[in-house]
């Protein structure tokens, strides 16, 4: 056995010297003239019986070569030096087949760095196939949550999950009071939380249940940045006493470097939960703390399954907490972890991959015509080897390893471009897609790249290889074979249909970027600014205490030069937190409520009477809020136009008294205001309704507010006043100011990295398409002179031979562009929610886009029918 | 002249097998004996008596080594080693179970007097 092998071994280094086989041989003949002697012939007719026995020596030879192990790697090196050679030889062509690729390959790896950690890659998680969010969603709120009122019942009762485990909703912030002090955020979780991700700290523990208690010990883990950037990963952090919000706190554990938490939110310390599951159904109106939950199923249970089995829990919850009014609204949702993380980013991400892809096929059917072009030209080099004795195989495995090397070099090409793109991509990135700052191009990725350029070598080298040379191209005269060209000719009308697909989703995107930037939003953004103070509740523990910060901040910024007017709100339109109100929940008197659930919702903001002056939204009828308005008992409001139309449409709103909830006090109607896009850019202006934030502390709790300001001089010229201002008040807290005009150009960058995106493809792949199509009509016109000098010699005008090629490319054009334009309206419909005031189906949009490529597409026929047309007659009539 | 007859696909290995078993060969030899004893049915062109030696060779189940011939000429001769040996066995009861089995489907033609049609 060890010998067989060793005798294998040696064969694989040891190479047979070819005379051995010859020396083999000829005594082979030898002894067969010596039999044909024997047998009575001549010496001549002996030796010539015997040539004529031996057959084919050649073949022969080859044959007992091919019994060698491991024979056929030598022919790949071989074929690999041949295909080098080539390409040097034709620097040309190897350029711009390179290049192309590298287009393709680059685009799509790029993207798909960026979309692989949304659609794809494994969530950093153990099992994380099957953790889900769990929770109940309602109009307002669309992400699951749950009470703390009835999460015990849930966990403790349920059956699809092997555990559920839950996080605070919000990392607030919190002071690190050290020598060093800094405002961090903080946020909670149950002791079940880690065990469920299957995260455990990489220094000390997770919590213990004793310390999951109420008036359990003070500890927390920390986050991996906070022990680098503020302890330099010092080991003895563990059990040390660090000080939170001016009271002490144990460090027991660190959480990974590369933790995230499944909300995407971050947090530098971690306090325990510490709920007590009697009481929390007791606090908060009963409701017990909000909280973001999840679970990880039993394995084979599917979401569906486990949805049917917690509805009994879910409407037994639903039927004992809440009035029977609001129950219509309340929902059961279990999602995947990865929809909760990125549903509403997976449409536009399919959407970019789905580009490039586009741009790569389009590549791909470029690189493969040119091969063939090449295929045709080197047509009777093939036939001389096929004749020579290479078969058929070894053929096309040539023309397949000349794909590969070319798709192996565009790959590293297009490696090194999407280094590059992913850079723009990550500078133009909006914070609103997950994931895209970190991506980048590893292993993972590469092996990605490497798998693409392989399906790249397969698609375009498999269509040259299929060609069998034929005999015919062994004859002097070139033959030119129609089918091919017709080969050629569908790979375009492919093309010109997948890049007509591109350019109308990238117009459609276009438009509806531009109808947004367009928009009037209904305020003035230009020279105002917000300023945002983070004040640390521990300090300013009561609503009295923040209402004396805010007003000593206003009236001392009032007294900056240059400054219009100071107002305070909850936040800023068109983005931006609102406190909802549901419009069914409205009651006017004398009116009849909305059905339950109808309706949709109706913004509130707490503004300050300066509100209306720093945005300049006009007040249409009655008043504004006045300062005197800020020291009464009476709480005044003022409404939207909108709203104004919805709940008086006859009457005069002015004086007029509404409820805006079922617990809400009664409000007098003061003014009525000027719309404004108060609901993000793309969707549908809100109805809304303006509280007054009075000098009274209630009107001040909840969330932090927000100084609006105007300012006659550039906000970078005010902004280190307004800072040292603050900092007069309190020198610690943090203020972050940002004008408005940053705010809003913010919220249009998604759309507006979309349409980058698809624009920058769809350019490519036009760009690809046209140089397809270019080379396949000069191609035809080429082939075609012969028969073009027979024409003009018959008599047809150069006008005629110019309607005959480019006639050719028309065709091409009109059968591409029809397909394209069938796939776009089929497909457009996806894009519906991307888009803003204009159809899927807008037809301005889909004529344009057929303009453009149609005259895109002429021009890069008309420059070889030209040509075609220009020919001598003579020389036509010679051509070869 | 006696009909020749194709070989079956792998046969002309076990042939190969069984005729270096006498003793070491070359390959004229081979291609002489296999034809001599098989009543000259067995014809074996050098087109795949080459490859095939070669084929045993890179396999290890036969060695080459230069040694003269009768007439004193150089030539190639082919002995079995032990691994071949071996295989030769393997390939014999192979060789034989196919023949008995392929033997038993073909019996009633072969044996008009066993096949009903044939003797109605």
């Amino acid at each position: 056995m060890i010998s067989e092998w060793l005798t294998r071994f040696r064969f694989l280094f040891l190479r047979q010297k070819p005379h051995e086989l010859d020396e083999e041989l000829r005594f082979h003949v030898e002894q067969s003239i010596e039999r044909n002697i024997v047998a009575g012939m001549s010496a001549d007719e002996a030796r010539r019986q015997a040539l004529i026995e031996l057959g084919g020596l050649e073949r022969t030879r080859e044959q007992c070569h091919e019994q060698r192990p491991g024979w056929w790697m030598g022919t790949v090196a071989q074929d690999v030096r041949y295909a080098l050679r080539g390409f040097r030889r034709n620097l040309v062509f190897t350029i711009a087949v390179i290049t192309t690729l590298a287009v393709g390959i680059g685009a799509t790896t790029a993207v798909f760095s960026v979309v692989d950690r949304i659609l794809f890659r494994s969530l950093p998680y153990a099992h994380d196939d099957r953790l889900v969010s769990v929770g109940t969603v309602h109009s307002l709120e669309k992400q699951e949550f749950m009470m703390g009122g009835f999460f015990f019942d849930w966990r403790d009762h349920q059956k699809p999950f092997e555990a559920m485990a839950a996080q605070g909703t919000m990392p607030h912030a919190c002071d690190l009071v050290e020598n060093n002090p800094a405002q961090l955020d903080c946020l909670s979780f149950d002791t079940g939380f880690l065990p469920l991700l299957g995260i455990s700290p990489v220094l000390g523990r997770n919590f213990l249940p004793e310390e999951d208690r109420p008036s359990g010990p003070r500890v927390v883990i920390i986050s991996y940045g906070l022990w680098q950037s503020h302890y330099n990963r010092d080991p003895n952090i563990l059990n040390r006493q660090i000080d939170v919000d001016g009271s002490p706190a144990r460090v027991v554990g660190v959480l990974p470097k590369d933790f995230q938490f499944p909300t995407l939110q971050s947090a530098d310390v971690i306090f325990p939960m510490a709920l007590n599951p009697a009481t929390q159904k007791t606090e908060n109106g009963g409701f017990g703390n909000p909280m973001r939950t999840f679970a990880r199923l039993k394995p084979g249970v599917s979401i569906a399954q486990a949805r049917a089995e917690m509805e009994p829990l879910f409407v037994h919850t639903r039927d004992t907490w809440l009035p029977p009014p609001y129950r219509k609204d309340f929902h059961l949702s279990i999602r995947s972890l990865r929809d909760r993380e990125t549903q509403d980013v997976q449409l536009i991400a399919w959407i970019l991959l789905g580009s490039a892809l586009a741009v790569l096929l389009i590549a791909c059917a470029n690189v493969a015509s040119l091969m063939m072009a090449r295929g045709e030209a080197r047509e009777r080099e093939l036939a001389v080897r096929a004749a020579l004795g290479a078969s058929r195989g070894r053929l096309i495995r040539q023309t397949l390893t000349e794909a590969a090397l070319f798709s192996f070099a565009g790959a590293a090409a297009g490696m090194a471009l999407a280094e590059g793109l992913l850079r723009i991509f990550v500078d133009l990135a909006p914070t609103s897609i997950p994931f895209l700052k970190r991506a980048g191009l590893d292993l993972r990725i590469a092996s990605f790249t490497v798998l693409l350029s392989l399906v790249c070598a397969g698609l375009f080298g498999l269509l040259p290889a299929l060609q069998t040379p034929r005999v015919v191209a062994l004859a002097a005269r070139t033959v030119k074979s129609r089918k091919r060209t017709l080969l050629r000719c569908s790979l375009v009308v492919g093309q010109i249909a997948i890049s007509m697909v591109l350019l109308s989703g990238a117009a459609l995107l276009l438009r509806s970027f531009q109808n947004m930037e367009e928009q009037r939003l209904g305020m003035q953004t230009g020279g105002v600014f917000t300023v945002k103070i983070a004040l640390p509740s521990f300090r300013y523990n009561t609503d009295q205490k923040q209402m004396d910060f805010y007003l000593r901040a206003e009236a001392a910024l009032r007294r900056l030069p240059g400054i219009g007017a100071v107002g305070i709100s909850d936040s800023v339109p068109p983005g931006g937190w609102q406190g909802d109100f549901r419009y069914a929940e409205l009651s006017v008197e004398g009116r009849p409520h909305a059905a339950p659930g109808t309706g949709g919702s109706v913004a509130g903001r707490k503004v300050t009477p300066d509100y209306f002056r720093a945005l300049n939204i006009p007040i249409v009828r009655g008043r504004n809020f006045t300062e005197e308005d800020r020291r009464s008992s009476q709480s005044p409001v003022i409404i939207s136009r909108l709203l104004a139309a919805r709940i008086f449409p006859d009457d005069d709103p002015i004086g007029k008294e509404f409820q805006a909830s079922h617990e809400g006090s009664v409000s007098t109607v003061v003014g009525v205001a000027e719309n404004v896009k108060n609901s993000g850019l793309i969707e549908q202006d809100l109805p809304e309704i303006y509280s007054l934030r009075r000098n009274v502390a209630s009107d001040w709790e909840g969330r932090a507010p927000l100084m609006v300001v105007s300012s006659v001089l550039s906000p970078e010229a005010v902004a280190p006043w307004v800072r040292s201002q603050i900092a007069g008040i309190d020198p610690t807290v943090p203020v972050q100011i940002e004008t408005l005009d940053q705010t809003v150009s913010k919220l249009a960058d998604r759309p507006r990295f979309e349409t980058a995106l698809l624009s920058f493809f769809a350019f490519c792949g036009l760009l690809m398409a046209v140089i397809g199509l270019y080379g396949v009509i000069s191609f035809v016109a080429t082939q075609r002179t012969q028969e073009i000098g027979v024409r003009m010699a018959l008599g047809a005008t150069r006008v005629d031979i110019l309607r005959l090629i480019a006639g050719e490319g028309v065709r091409l054009i009109v059968l591409g562009g029809a397909l394209g334009l069938g796939v776009s309206l089929a497909a457009a419909q996806l894009l519906k929610s991307l888009l803003f005031n204009v159809g899927p189906r807008d037809p301005a949009i889909y004529a344009s886009v057929v303009l453009l490529l149609a005259l895109v597409a002429l021009s890069a026929t008309l420059i070889p029918a030209r040509t075609a047309m220009k020919v001598e007659p003579v020389v036509a009539l010679r051509y070869e | 002249m006696p009909q020749t007859t194709d070989l079956l696909q792998g046969t002309l290995d076990l042939l190969i097998l069984q005729t270096l078993d006498a003793g070491p060969m070359h390959g004229w030899g081979v291609a002489q004996r296999i034809q001599q004893v098989s009543n000259e049915v067995l014809q074996i062109g050098q087109g795949s008596l080459y490859p095939a030696l070669h084929r045993l060779e890179y396999k290890g189940w036969i060695r080459a080594d230069w040694g003269s011939s009768e007439n004193n000429r150089k030539a190639k001769f082919y002995s079995l080693t032990a691994t071949g040996r071996k295989q030769l066995q393997t390939e014999l009861e192979t060789w034989d179970r196919l023949s008995t089995a392929i033997a038993q489907v073909l019996s009633p033609v072969l044996n008009p007097a066993l096949n009903p049609e044939a003797s109605s």
